[in-house]
């Protein structure tokens, strides 16, 4: 009988790294300005200085038009596996890279991976399919300069669950005793409803003083900060309108009542009973925020198919669907969409656009959501707290990509 | 006086599984004629039927279908599984008041199959809309903000709740009605189990179930003429705390606890002259791990922050059947089942002794419980 995917998958891990393929060209200015051209990237420090941004990296490895499957190399093994299976079309769902240094004019890299994870088959939204994760390593000469894990599907064309509707966001039920406190969403404020006659703050809200027994309520308006009470973080099943994980937080307010929100911009592993967060509205919604987080202004790229076709061909990923129409199609996807190499340098550009040409990244790490096509309008929101910038990118069609950007200066 | 003066003289259940292949009401149905059976009844004798406001078996549908002529006790209790024990003292108050004579309380649900509890969609009323809306839409995430808070406070950790789990799965492993028959785990495989609502675990969580369970309560007086051995209602008690809240009492000064369920401890002991030293073994309501920690403390079998410590102690049995976790979630209505059958002497897991056993109903809402004892 023939070796199943799971049989093949621990061969392939086993093998443990693959030897080291070696870029086909050195880091060169040509594909450098091609590439911020293309990223629209108009950061002067890379051509001062002779450096390659570092969202390029696995840029420099890429097989090219003509590039044959290394049959050492963990990823194509895997894939060409999964490809015999019938899972043939495929879509990257995370990337992490993390930069030791940025590359210099000249220099030739190396990389070497393994596969360390496969985990199928799986129903998604695209089908039924395959992930996979492997670890890239990209050295010059001995030294390591840059690490990556990449996660990709691989799907069965064709395959796709039919579109249920998508739910809509759970909206609140608004009554005759909770109004007040809406129509302050509304008006940018968060209120507090206080008793008019001895002045006791609650929430959540009601007809009645429990204190006093007065029928007279009345709000005051909070400041907005808070510490959080307690909090948890949500990660199934899914919450219609929203993407997990999500952190929902029980706020202590200054004025000494508690409420429940999403915190927005923080990972989840780094919030902290007692953290102190700051109120602000999205979505008819009141949210927290840590205190002290800077917001980015949003940036927003008109994606036209040139925007698509040349960040493909200046990120030198050569696969079809980021830029032949018909063969996009033909593989399940309504149009060609953008490569993940470009969405990260995408972020790389928005984070540097505001930190400013003298900042150095240490690491990108993104997961991808809705497809981006020609005609979509990527919209880019963020905050920074600490070296953190939190990144998220949103068309109509939903959440492109989430991510961190760790700023090392 | 409701202590001592009615009895539960039958018990019935469906089969417990994740698919029933039949409607809720004729798993109802199969629940109370299996619980008649028990108690040498027939479906004519009775005159009461209790349940849950989210049981969709009307009480009318149920007495047309066993073939019960008239009835002159209909009642429902509301708050999700809080209820369990609470139509048990429905049923102790009619009888106790004479109202009625055989009162049977049934629950049945196809929660797996049918509609799920744990999904995300927004409860009715305006309480839910300052928790739904702003992403606190499921009763695991619900009872994560207590647990999260009551670790903050007390030290406790997801091995501590872990440990309530590999002990019901460790019970479920030596009962053949529990789904998990047959499969314990380890405290390993819980840490391994993925986050639902951090520091919720997938294995801090109950199961899904479809099926029924009813029992008949009688008088104590009426049940030492039936066919089984009367399991008397020693106490039987329902409790909300203040500013109570369903499932997100989270506006008291100390959140990280269950109040309510200190209300019906308080009430049980009384009622009972018992105290926690007394009671054989405990089947505490376990829809999430963290909520079995905190009745113990409120129950009063340890101090605040304590019960950590006593689980792992292995000190009290609690859940022999395996519980919501192990045997099945049919609302809390299982293990009052459960509790008989340790009175009576026929527990898969029979626990030594002849001391009383101690039910709860659903945490973090209204709630309810009960004592029972041999006569």
């Amino acid at each position: 009988m023939a070796e199943s995917i799971e049989e093949a998958a621990h061969r392939i891990a086993a093998a443990g790294p693959s030897p080291a393929r070696v870029a086909r060209d050195p880091v060169n200015m040509p594909a450098i300005r091609d590439w911020l051209a293309a990223i629209g990237d108009t950061n002067p420090v890379y051509e001062r200085k002779g450096l390659a941004p570092p969202a390029m990296i696995q840029v420099w490895t890429m097989p090219g038009l003509l590039g044959f499957r290394d049959p050492a190399d963990p990823l194509g093994a895997m894939s060409a596996v999964l490809d015999e299976a019938g899972f043939t079309s495929v879509v990257a769902t995370d990337c992490a890279q993390t930069y030791h240094r940025y590359l210099r004019e000249g220099e030739t890299v190396a990389v070497t991976g393994r596969l360390t994870d496969v985990i199928g088959p799986k129903r998604t939204a695209l089908g039924e399919g395959w992930f996979f994760t492997t670890e890239s390593t990209w050295v010059v000469g001995d030294e390591p300069v840059a690490g990556m894990r990449f996660r990709i599907l691989k799907f069965r064309p064709g395959t796709a669950r039919p579109a249920g509707p998508v739910s809509p966001p759970i909206r609140p039920v608004i009554g005759q005793d909770s109004a007040f406190f809406w129509d302050g969403v509304s008006a940018g404020e968060l209120r507090i409803q206080r008793c008019g006659d001895c002045g006791a703050l609650r929430h959540p809200p009601g007809p009645a003083c429990p204190r006093c027994g007065a029928l007279k309520p009345e709000y005051a308006v909070a400041s907005g900060s808070g510490r959080i009470h307690s909090y948890v973080v949500h990660h199934h099943p899914p919450l219609p309108g929203r993407r997990s994980p999500v952190v929902v937080a029980l706020v202590d307010l200054d004025e000494g009542v508690r409420m429940v929100g999403e915190v927005l911009g923080v990972r989840p592993d780094e919030v902290r009973i007692g953290d102190e967060v700051r109120a602000l509205f999205a979505d008819g919604l009141p949210v927290w925020r840590p205190a002290g987080q800077v917001v980015l202004p949003p940036f927003s790229l008109e994606v036209t198919p040139t925007v698509v076709v040349s960040t493909a061909l200046a990120t030198r990923d050569f696969q079809d669907v980021h830029h032949d129409r018909d063969a996009a199609v033909r593989r399940g996807s309504k149009d060609i969409f953008l490569n993940i190499l470009t969405t990260t340098g995408l972020v790389q550009r928005y984070v540097t656009d505001w930190a400013g040409p003298g900042a150095v990244l240490s690491g990108i790490a993104i997961r991808l959501g809705a497809p981006c096509y020609p005609y979509d309008t990527l919209t880019f929101t963020g905050t920074a707290s600490g070296g953190a910038v939190t990144v998220s990118g949103r068309t109509a069609g939903g959440e492109h990509v989430s991510g961190t950007v760790r700023v090392a200066s | 006086m409701i202590a001592g003066a009615a009895a539960i003289a039958g018990i019935g259940a469906t089969e417990f599984s994740k698919d029933s292949g039949r409607s809720e009401l004729r798993l109802a149905v199969e629940a109370v004629r299996a619980a008649l059976d028990d108690a040498g009844l027939q479906p004519s004798d009775v005159d009461g039927l209790v349940t849950f406001t989210m049981d969709d078996n009307a009480e009318t549908a149920v007495a047309r279908e066993i073939g019960a002529g008239e009835l002159t006790f209909l009642s429902r209790i509301g708050y999700g599984g809080g209820a369990a024990c609470a139509v048990v003292q429905q049923a102790v108050l009619a009888v106790a008041t004479g109202v009625a004579r055989t009162v049977v309380c049934y629950r049945a649900l196809n929660e797996r199959s049918g509609r799920r509890f744990g999904q995300a969609t927004m409860a009715p009323g305006l309480d839910a809309s300052w928790h739904y809306p702003m992403g606190l839409a499921t009763p695991a995430a619900m009872v994560a903000m207590v647990a999260r808070r009551y670790m903050h406070d007390y030290g406790a950790t997801t091995e501590d709740f872990g440990r309530v789990t590999v002990a019901a799965r460790r019970y479920a492993a030596t009962n053949p009605a529990a789904w998990f028959f047959g499969r314990p785990i380890t405290l390993d495989d819980h840490q391994a189990s993925r986050w639902i609502a951090e520091p919720l675990r997938l294995l801090d969580c109950c199961q899904e179930s479809d099926g029924a369970v009813a029992v008949v309560v009688t008088s104590a007086s009426r049940a030492r003429d039936l066919r089984r051995p009367p399991v008397v209602i020693a106490a039987a008690a329902q409790g909300s705390g203040p500013d109570q809240f369903t499932m997100t009492s989270y506006y008291r000064d100390d959140m990280g606890a269950l109040p309510e369920m200190g209300v019906v401890g308080r009430q049980l002991w009384s009622q009972s002259g018992l105290t926690p030293g007394d009671v054989r073994a405990a089947v505490l309501y376990d829809h999430f791990t963290p909520y079995v920690l905190l009745q113990l403390e409120e129950l009063g079998f340890c101090g605040r922050g304590e019960a950590g410590h006593l689980i792992a102690s292995d000190r009290l049995p609690i859940n022999p059947n395996g519980g919501q976790l192990g045997e099945a979630y049919i609302h809390g209505m299982n293990g009052i089942a459960e509790a008989v059958r340790q009175i009576r002497g026929t527990a898969a897991n029979q626990i030594a002794g002849d001391g009383p056993v101690l039910v709860t109903a659903g945490t973090g809402v209204p709630t309810s419980g009960l004592i029972l004892s041999a006569a």
